[in-house]
This record gives C-alpha cells, sequence and structure tokens, in this order.
C-alpha cells in the first residue's frame, strides 16, 4: 500500500539562477550560450552591470549581462566572479 | 524631386531595433567580427521615399507642385518632403504652410500615410531578405544588404548591386527603382557613401580596401557622421574632403575634436569598417476595429483602445513577453493614416501603463481627422515578467475578477472552491503565491518567494 505523496515544501524559492555553458569573446562578453543542449548565438549586448554584496559573509560578486538571442528571445546572464561560472537567471 | 541628403547614422551600441544595431568594430581583414555580420555591403537609398510612393497612387501629381506634410498635428504644420517643382519655386522642407504656399500658390499639400510608407517598407524589406540574410534598415527608404560571400551566387560586386536593384521591381514601380541609388564597399560608411555618390539606377561600386581610401579621399568631408558643430570647425579650418581630414595626425585631431575627432580619421582612412548586422525585428502583434461611422472624439478612441489592449496582451503569441514597444495607428476618414509610436520606460505586461503612455500621445499627437479603424501594434518585446501581483495581498492585484478582494486578504469562493478541491484529489494546495522576502536586496533571487497558497 503506497503512502500519499510529501507535499512540497511551504516555501520556495523564485528566480533562482541555473547553472549554463557560455561562450565568450575576448573581452568576457557572451556571444553564444546553450540552452536545451543547442547552441544559441547571442545578437546583441543590451546592458551589462555589475553586484558586489556580502562580503563580510560569503562574498558575492556578479557580473549581469541583459542579452538578446538571434532567435530575438531575451535572457539575463551573469558571470559569478568568485565561483567562475555563469548562470542564467531570467 | 528635391532630396534632403541624409547622413550616415553610425551604430550606436548595444539595442536592437530599427537603426543601427550593433556596436561599432574595428577592421578584421581575416573574417566578419561575428558570425552573423558581413564586412561588405551594399547600400540601397531611395531618396523621399514618402513622397515617390504618394506619387505613384497619384500620377497626375507627378509635375505638378507638391509637397508631403510633416507628421503629428498641430496648427502651424511644416512641410516633410517637396517635389523638384515646388523646390525650383523656393519651397524647402521645414517651411510652415504659410511660407510654402505663398511662395508656390499652386502647391499641393498631401497628408502623410505612414501606414503605407510602412508596409511598403515591409516589402522591400521582405523581398531583399531573400537576396541575403543580413539585412539591416536604417529608416524609410534607406538599406544595407550583407554581401560576404555571395560572390558565387550572385557573381562580382557590381553585378551583386544590379541583382539586387532589380529585386526591387517584385515590390515597386519601374519609376521607383529608376530612382534609387546604390553603393557597394568595404563597411557601412563607405557603401552609404558610394550610394550618396551614385546617379539613381548606376550604383557605385568600391570592390576593395585598396580602392576604398583614394575613394573616400574625394569624398566632401560632410559626409562624416559627426555632430554638426565638428563639421563646421572642420569647414573653417579648411578642411573639406576627407582625404585632407586624412593627412591629419590622429593625436592632433584627437586633442581638437576627441573620440569624434578618431572616429572620423577611422572613417576617412577606411581603417573604421562598420559590418552589416542582421536586422532582428519580432514579428509584431497587431489587432484592429473598424467603426461603423467616422469617430473624432476621445471617449471611444480610448474605450476602443482599451479594448484593443486587452486582446492583444491576451494572444498566445505574446506569452512569455512583456511589452517594450506599441504602436498606435488608425485609418482616417477620407483616406490617409495617423501613428504614434511608444516606447515603454519598463517593459510591461500590464494594460494600464500602456494605455496611459498612449493616451497621452494621443493627446499630444491627436489624429487629424475622424477615424474609420483603429488598430495596435505590439512592436518590441521585453523578457518574461514575474507577475508579483497576482496573488500578493499586500499590492493590488491585477485580475479584473476579485483582484482587489485578494489584496485585502479575501479569496473569492471560487478561488477557495478550486484549492479545496485540488487538495482532495491530490493531497496538497499546488498553488503558490508570490511574497516579499527582501525586495530591495541586490540579489535577485532574494528578493521574493513562493509561499503555498491555501486560503
Amino acid at each position: 500500500m503506497r503512502g500519499a505523496p510529501s507535499p512540497p515544501p511551504r516555501l520556495r524559492p523564485l528566480n533562482e539562477p541555473r547553472a549554463v555553458q557560455v561562450r565568450t569573446d575576448g573581452r568576457g562578453v557572451p556571444v553564444a550560450v546553450r540552452l536545451d543542449g543547442r547552441a544559441r548565438s547571442v545578437e546583441t549586448v543590451r546592458e551589462t552591470w555589475r553586484i558586489d554584496d556580502e562580503w563580510w559573509r560569503a562574498p558575492i560578486s556578479r557580473l549581469y549581462h541583459d542579452v538578446v538571442l538571434e532567435d530575438g528571445h531575451f535572457l539575463i546572464l551573469y558571470h559569478d566572479l568568485v565561483r567562475k561560472r555563469w548562470f542564467l537567471q531570467g | 524631386m528635391s532630396e534632403t541628403r541624409s547622413r550616415y547614422v553610425p551604430p550606436t551600441g548595444g539595442l536592437p531595433s530599427t537603426a543601427f544595431p550593433g556596436p561599432a568594430s574595428r577592421s578584421s581583414p581575416s573574417r566578419t567580427p561575428s558570425g552573423r555580420a558581413s564586412r561588405h555591403a551594399l547600400c540601397l537609398w531611395l531618396p523621399t521615399l514618402e513622397l515617390r510612393l504618394e506619387l505613384v497612387r497619384t500620377p497626375e501629381l507627378d509635375a505638378t507642385s507638391v509637397a508631403l506634410l510633416s507628421t503629428g498635428g498641430g496648427t502651424r504644420r511644416t512641410l516633410w518632403q517637396v517635389s523638384e517643382r515646388a523646390h525650383q519655386a523656393g519651397v524647402r522642407p521645414g517651411q510652415l504652410v504659410s511660407q510654402a504656399v505663398s511662395l508656390c500658390p499652386s502647391l499641393t499639400l498631401l497628408e502623410p500615410d505612414p501606414a503605407h510608407y510602412d508596409a511598403a517598407e515591409e516589402a522591400m524589406l521582405e523581398v531583399l531578405g531573400d537576396l541575403t540574410p543580413v539585412v539591416e534598415p536604417a529608416g524609410r527608404g534607406r538599406v544595407f544588404l550583407g554581401m560576404d560571400g555571395l560572390g558565387r551566387l550572385y557573381g562580382s560586386p557590381p553585378n551583386q548591386a544590379r541583382r539586387a536593384l532589380r529585386a526591387l521591381f517584385r515590390v515597386f514601380p519601374a519609376p521607383l527603382v529608376a530612382a534609387t541609388r546604390g553603393g557597394w564597399a568595404p563597411g557601412k560608411f563607405g557603401a552609404w557613401v558610394a550610394a550618396a555618390e551614385a546617379r539613381p539606377g548606376e550604383p557605385v561600386v568600391v570592390g576593395s580596401d585598396e580602392e576604398l581610401l583614394p575613394f573616400l579621399a574625394r569624398c566632401p568631408a560632410s559626409a562624416l557622421p559627426v555632430e554638426e558643430s565638428t563639421l563646421q570647425r572642420l569647414e573653417r579650418l579648411g578642411i573639406t574632403t576627407l582625404g585632407e581630414l586624412a593627412r591629419l595626425p590622429e593625436a592632433a585631431l584627437v586633442e581638437q575634436f576627441g573620440e569624434e575627432g578618431r572616429n572620423a580619421l577611422g572613417w576617412a582612412t577606411g581603417r573604421r569598417i562598420d559590418p552589416v548586422r542582421p536586422w532582428h525585428r519580432p514579428r509584431p502583434i497587431r489587432v484592429s476595429l473598424d467603426f461603423p461611422v467616422p469617430v473624432a472624439q476621445n471617449g471611444p478612441l480610448h474605450s476602443t483602445l482599451d479594448r484593443l489592449l486587452e486582446r492583444a496582451l491576451s494572444r498566445p503569441a505574446r506569452r512569455g513577453r512583456s511589452v517594450a514597444g506599441v504602436r498606435l495607428g488608425a485609418r482616417l476618414e477620407g483616406g490617409g493614416s495617423w501613428t504614434v509610436d511608444h516606447v515603454l520606460r519598463e517593459a510591461t505586461a500590464r494594460p494600464e501603463p500602456i494605455a496611459f503612455a498612449l493616451r497621452s500621445r494621443m493627446e499630444l499627437y491627436p489624429p487629424p481627422r475622424a477615424v474609420d479603424s483603429l488598430f495596435l501594434e505590439l512592436v518590441q518585446f521585453g523578457p518574461a515578467t514575474t507577475q508579483t501581483t497576482l496573488f500578493d495581498r499586500k499590492e493590488g492585484a491585477t485580475r479584473e475578477d476579485g483582484g482587489s478582494d485578494l489584496a485585502e486578504g479575501h479569496v473569492a469562493p471560487s478561488l477557495r472552491d478550486a484549492v479545496r478541491e485540488l487538495k482532495l484529489r491530490i493531497g496538497h494546495s499546488p498553488l503558490y503565491r508570490v511574497v516579499e522576502v527582501d525586495p530591495w536586496s541586490r540579489i535577485p533571487e532574494r528578493r521574493h518567494a513562493l509561499l503555498t497558497f491555501d486560503p
């Protein structure tokens, strides 16, 4: 006899970043991102900004890029400067 | 036909738009700066396209003095484009109507029809897109085509230019095609200058980088896409051609004119090559409504706008995207059209800010006559929005039925019943609402969270 599935947690995170593979040019600007197993070119980088926070704890240092892909989709990517990895967030 | 000499506008950084998308790039002899951009450019330019389209529609006006009025309302209308005969009579673009009529009493004034001009431009871009995937419009009547790698298909650069001109016969009548100028060169600036120097129907080809410098040398310095004040200073210094500018040391130009001086030198010497970048415009979402009788009052127009917005935002094609730019237009009583464009400061999927912005535009630039039909286009899009107001009890929700009740903590019976049924079926409520955790946090994932919705 199978028990009822346990309910999901009451509080869940929102807009969690997801690790992705990103190819960059010589200046570190993203030129392609791998999504759903497929590489998609970045057509334009609309905006770039950096956040640095919580230096007193576990430092957070991210360089964000608001990009438009070749198919017209919008993405927000960031390069985690501490962990040296790329993430997709929005 | 009197032609206003358009100036080349260099690329602006980073924004996909109908202007020049993409950042400027230095010359790269071995490959294009990105996989999709094209180093070699063909510029097709049809001056005063709008007036020419009107004359195609009304051929009997062709040999007369005609002027196209500028868009926008107001009591002091000015002229936008003028025919050759009107120009000979002293009529110029930018003049007030009263001035122009005093100079040329037989002047025929035409109301602009931007919807018609946009449709013609769309048709032109579509047909040119069959020649090359790299098409970059640069204002109505001017387009850059990327020609890299097309030699095998269309032959030499002169053949490529002629092929592009012949393609225009599919959408334009012969007089319009005959008036088109073409220029082929490395980089957009070279192609534009070549097109501006060309005679209608006889494209100018600058086949290689080696030919570019001597070609540019004899072109006027006024072709540079720099500030008017810079051009005036160059003229006072006796620099009238790009060749004279190219002989100046870079350090001296930078000292006098800053970064603009460096850019100007790059263009004048052919060292700065702006590639043609493909233009990606998302397909607009268009909705329209015809009136049984022409409407001139604001009240019915505003309520029609609200209905159109609701329809446009509920289209499946819009899902997953917010709206960043809109166009509102109308077919006018007696012919012609009227349009206003608006780019939102912040992309949104809510109708209220879009409606407010468009109503304000209508107040500033009202339709000049009664309206036969109204249309709305969602033309620019942004990332998907986080609908934080949907279930948030602190802010007012946007849903029409019971939205304000949710904000005050009162849950509609239908929603309560739905949650109860889901709990019976699966054992728990699968609905969540967005709650603020640390809305001012610089870390995006810390601002909001999902909390189980179980009223």
